[in-house]
């Protein structure tokens, strides 16, 4: 609902205004402002240590940001606990390492947090659960433990359990960096099949095709700062930024 | 781990008939024996019981974020390892009922509680080192759903953290099995009481303490059977092979 009155009111679904961040004597973000808009799919690029990654996870508070503001579908990011939890249930994120629960089957991992956060009970849950897992393609896997799977299939299942919160947007941490190159595009191509039915996405990565084809906005991060905020045809065309063609020829060599 | 829990509990049905059999000074002195077993499996039970829970309340103590908790658990865990066992049986039974009246109890009583507080602080220990090594990646996760503190704690956290103790616990309460011999110092008629009044009517000190030595070594091969069981139950990545 508030998504939608959002909208209506035109105002954006995440702002991030003057946002810094310090990791002891190092400045990892410099007064970062932007916002992204529901149903926007935003691709955040940059070399290792650039800060992506932390943007990423200060919009849910698994990092603190030391000055500015940042406002998740009116929820204002802050330590307050009770605020806290429901900006999480609204926020879903996809981590590199995939970090599934070892000692659970694939059907609890995705049916435990609706079961517990939005209360469903135990049926309704792995009734979406199963019905995810279908649409990621794991329907035969349901009653295995994450360890039995292959990295692609694992992060499938994260990508599943994210969405058993139905949240209004999914962060991506480098979701294919530890997969091995054969199953990258299998988990590409449901995060392709994800942004195609509106899901706002914002997904830090080094795909650069799947910038190319599925985003509606790059983001360059530099130094702790947005050097770059385009669409990719205009991104990945002439580009007249030296750094950013120096961090594009190292990453297609 | 039912089966092994069974074997236990037939052990100490049964276990007067083997010791009857027993040629003398052990057969006429079955029942005493059979008696003395079954007191220190119940010991080791109820302070085994009392222990893990206490290890856990110590232990999430220890990692709290809660200063005060942190000091009053490490207090707890360094005076109860820092001080022999058998001082603390002996503080239990005797000083304790002096400092109040309130705090007199059985000898049994005071047993179990001595052990159970003893354990307790090893157990502590253990789970405190499962609790750390669960990756922090899980917690992210377990957050990032939405999942409360304490959600995240009793469905993610302590099923993977125990499950990384258990070893440690199970050397503890084995442990604890063989340190139930220390209620003998305040009249507890457990195994090795038992086995010293046969000893001092019958003056035949081997076969006496071969048997009681015996029925220990059996009760330890049990419960390591029982833990054999429990830490396959947990282990879902077949590791174990």
């Amino acid at each position: 609902m508030s998504q939608t009155a959002a909208l209506l009111a035109g105002e954006p679904l995440i702002r991030v205004d003057g946002v810094n961040k310090h990791f002891g004597p190092h400045h990892v973000l410099k007064d970062v402002s932007t916002h992204f808009n529901a149903g926007e799919v935003a691709v955040i690029l940059g070399a290792s240590g650039s800060g992506k990654s932390t943007l990423l996870r200060m919009l849910n508070r698994l990092e603190t940001h030391d000055s500015g503001r940042i406002v998740v579908d009116g929820i204002e990011v802050s330590d307050d606990a009770r605020q806290l939890d429901k900006l999480r249930t609204e926020v879903g994120m996809v981590f590199q390492q995939f970090n599934l629960f070892p000692h659970l089957t694939v059907l609890d991992n995705v049916a435990l947090a609706p079961r517990r956060v939005r209360g469903l009970s135990r049926a309704e849950a792995e009734a979406r659960a199963k019905d995810l897992l279908d649409r990621v393609g794991l329907s035969a896997h349901i009653h295995k433990h994450p360890f039995q799977l292959s990295g692609g299939q694992q992060q499938r299942v994260a990508i599943a359990r994210s969405l058993a919160m139905q949240p209004k947007v999914l962060l991506f941490d480098e979701p294919t960096s530890a997969l091995d190159p054969e199953m990258v595009k299998e988990v590409l191509d449901v995060m392709k099949r994800l942004a195609a039915t509106g899901m706002t996405m914002l997904v830090v990565t080094h795909e650069m095709g799947f910038a190319r084809e599925v985003a509606d906005r790059v983001l360059f991060i530099d130094q702790g700062r947005v050097a770059a905020d385009a669409p990719p045809e205009q991104f990945f065309g002439a580009q007249d930024n030296e750094r950013i063609r120096a961090f594009l020829g190292q990453i297609l060599h | 781990m039912v089966a092994a829990a069974a074997g236990l509990l037939l052990i100490l049905w049964l276990i007067t008939i083997p010791l009857a059999m027993a040629p003398e000074p052990i057969g006429n002195n079955a029942q005493l024996f059979a008696d003395g077993t079954r007191v220190t499996v119940q010991l080791t039970v109820v302070s085994g019981l009392i222990g893990v829970v206490l290890g856990v309340l110590a232990a999430l103590g220890k990692v709290s974020r809660v200063a005060p908790l942190r000091w009053v658990a490490g207090f707890y865990i360094w005076v109860m390892r820092g001080t022999p066992l058998l001082v603390q049986v002996l503080f239990v039974y005797f000083a304790l009922p002096e400092i109040s009246p309130w705090l007199r109890m059985s000898e049994f009583t005071a047993a179990c509680m001595a052990l159970a507080l003893n354990v307790g602080a090893y157990n502590a220990e253990a789970i405190r080192a499962g609790l750390l090594a669960v990756p922090k990646g899980q917690l992210e996760a377990a957050r990032s759903l939405g999942l409360s503190r304490w959600h995240t704690f009793i469905d993610i956290t302590f099923p993977q953290a125990f499950k990384i103790a258990l070893p440690p616990l199970v050397n503890n309460i084995v442990a604890l099995l063989k340190d139930s011999s220390l209620a003998f110092t305040i009249g507890v008629v457990e195994l090795t009481n038992a086995g010293s009044q046969v000893k001092s009517t019958s003056f035949q000190a081997v076969p006496v303490f071969i048997a009681t030595a015996i029925i220990y070594l059996v009760l330890t091969t049990v419960m390591t059977q029982i833990s054999d069981a429990v830490e396959r139950r947990f282990d879902i990545e077949g590791k174990l092979g």
